[in-house]
């Protein structure tokens, strides 16, 4: 059946505009009110409740003065949407083709049944005092001296030492573990080996996250190419597969005071294990988004390779190397190897595929078949990341 | 470069108003009945744009906190402060605030705290909500 009998519209809303000319009586809005505006008009045009939304698409175009580089990830946390699928497009007058192309798509491989696209944008009111995006950290963050994301984790990581009585070894394990890993990988920036004691006496930042505990931005550049499988086959004998995938993003959406400690990496790899017909224990190796330490322990109880709770038991059973039982971020994560910028995540899936193909040299795991890759992304105000995903990957297809 | 302050919006107007009576505002969803925080155009429940500003009670418990040692990515006047505690603030009305815990030795801060707000003027328009130990 051709997608165009698959997919329709159901329905539209369009705010009323304004020049922002407070003087002829104008409202002067910015783009956030637009987008709650936008919304709201929408449900009562279809006459459904935002939680018929959960658990969708929502693509969100992009704004002349988004200061967020999550600016998705933004919008639906204020919004309250809890979307399965959730896309930006920077595609200029092309932004609502773009979206509409990725929610048909989505919406006919029955990853979704609907998804929202939604654009709003305020440019009259950008000049002078006009309302700023990113609002939740202007307002409500840096006044009171949070420093950026290493702060946000400290409040994940206290709460899980809180709840689980983890120690700082736990966290050192992993920071030692993925620096082992970057020694061997030639690609790495920070390759020199370090010991417990070294990740003690790195420096309180944000306490209780310690220097060791953080990625170290870099400059760089990765890339993928993905193909459909028999042109593939005509690049490589080695091609990967995408054996099963997931995605959630702002978890707990309605839930003012959630638990920081559990991220949408519960549902994503719920759904990619499903999808590939596998479970953890047949995973050979697992590269965590590696930000922090604190979110590596959280995906590794997370992905189910432990309970919850039940990481630091895991991590003094189990050798975490690229030798042992469950390798972690093989390739040293973003902790040593580096993380370019906003490109985050990458490094894992690169690394991913390099050991899918046998290309891993002195840290190859050795007969690795299933790799995951899980990602997480944009701290909330208050809850956990709003942003994840799970992928299994297959070599030797 | 000052310490960052919020800015106030038409949104925002009557938050900060309150502060400056020594009052924190939180909102309500007149159709759900479900507060809010940080304030938003919309409600994060069910959507609505019919929100009312209520009083909070100015109590709540500690979820959460750090202590910040090191100046990353915000203001260098943060230093003379260093170190000190950001909170994430759990209020009796089932919101979730960060803000500054004081009064109290950063090392004598504990998750469960019982804190009350005060009030602290930061500029003409400008009082922060801070919190100190209820007791």
């Amino acid at each position: 059946m051709p997608i165009s009998e698959k997919v329709v519209i159901s329905g539209y809303a369009e705010t009323p505009v304004s020049r922002a000319r407070t003087d002829k009586g104008e409202p002067r809005l910015s783009a956030e009110e637009y987008y709650a505006m936008a919304l709201n008009m929408l449900l009562k045009q279809t006459g459904l409740d935002k939680k018929d939304l959960r658990g969708q698409g929502v693509g969100v175009a992009g704004a002349v003065w988004p200061h967020a580089e999550i600016w998705s990830a933004e919008l639906v946390q204020n919004l309250g949407l809890e979307p399965k699928y959730l896309v930006r497009a920077d595609h200029g007058g092309a932004n609502c083709a773009a979206l509409i192309l990725s929610g048909m798509l989505a919406i006919n491989s029955g990853y979704v049944d609907h998804f929202l696209v939604i654009g709003a944008d305020a440019p009259m009111s950008v000049s002078g005092e006009g309302p700023r995006t990113w609002r939740y950290e202007l307002d409500y963050l840096m006044p009171f001296g949070m420093m950026g994301p290493n702060s946000m984790i400290a409040m994940v990581m206290r709460r899980q030492m809180h709840l689980y009585k983890y120690g700082a070894e736990t966290y050192g394990k992993i920071s030692v573990t993925q620096r082992e890993h970057a020694s061997l990988n030639p690609n790495a920036y920070l390759r020199t080996p370090i010991k417990m004691d070294d990740y003690l006496a790195s420096p309180m930042i944000s306490d209780p996250v310690r220097l060791l505990d953080i990625c170290i931005f870099v400059n760089g550049g990765l890339a993928l190419l993905l193909s459909s499988k028999s042109s593939g086959r005509k690049i490589t004998e080695k091609p990967v597969a995408l054996r099963g995938f997931g995605s959630w993003h702002n978890p707990g959406s309605d839930e003012s005071l959630q638990d920081v400690t559990v991220s949408g990496v519960v549902e994503a790899s719920r759904q990619a294990y499903e999808m590939a017909g596998l479970k953890p224990s047949d995973i050979d190796f697992f590269n965590p988004y590696d930000d922090y330490t604190a979110a590596v322990i959280m995906q590794l109880e997370d992905a189910g390779f432990c309970p919850k709770g039940g990481a630091e038991k895991f991590l003094k059973e189990t050798d975490i190397s690229y030798r042992g039982q469950l390798p972690v971020n093989t390739g040293g994560g973003q902790l040593s190897a580096g993380q370019a910028g906003m490109v985050g995540g990458f490094h894992g899936f690169v690394e991913a595929v390099r050991q899918l193909r046998g290309e891993a040299g002195d840290r190859q795991v050795k007969d690795a078949r299933y790799g995951m890759v899980t990602s997480l992304g944009g701290l909330a105000y208050g809850g956990c990341f709003i942003n994840n995903y799970a992928f299994v990957l297959e070599g030797g297809i | 470069m000052a310490k960052p302050l919020p800015e106030i919006t038409s949104l925002t107007r009557p938050l900060w108003e309150g502060a400056k009576r020594g009052e924190l505002l939180l909102q309500r969803c007149r159709r759900c009945g479900k507060h809010q925080w940080y304030p938003r155009p919309s409600c994060h429940k069910c959507g609505s744009l019919d929100l009312e500003w209520v009083k909070s009670s100015g109590m709540g418990t500690v979820y959460s906190f750090t202590v910040i040692r090191r100046v990353v990515g915000n203001a260098p006047e943060f230093s003379s402060d260093i170190p000190f505690v950001v909170a994430e603030i759990d209020l009796d009305e089932g919101v979730r605030v960060y803000s500054n815990v004081v009064g109290v030795k950063p090392e004598e801060v504990s998750v469960g705290m019982r804190v009350r707000v005060f009030f602290e003027e930061a500029g003409p328009e400008i009082s922060l909500f801070k919190f100190r130990p209820a007791t």
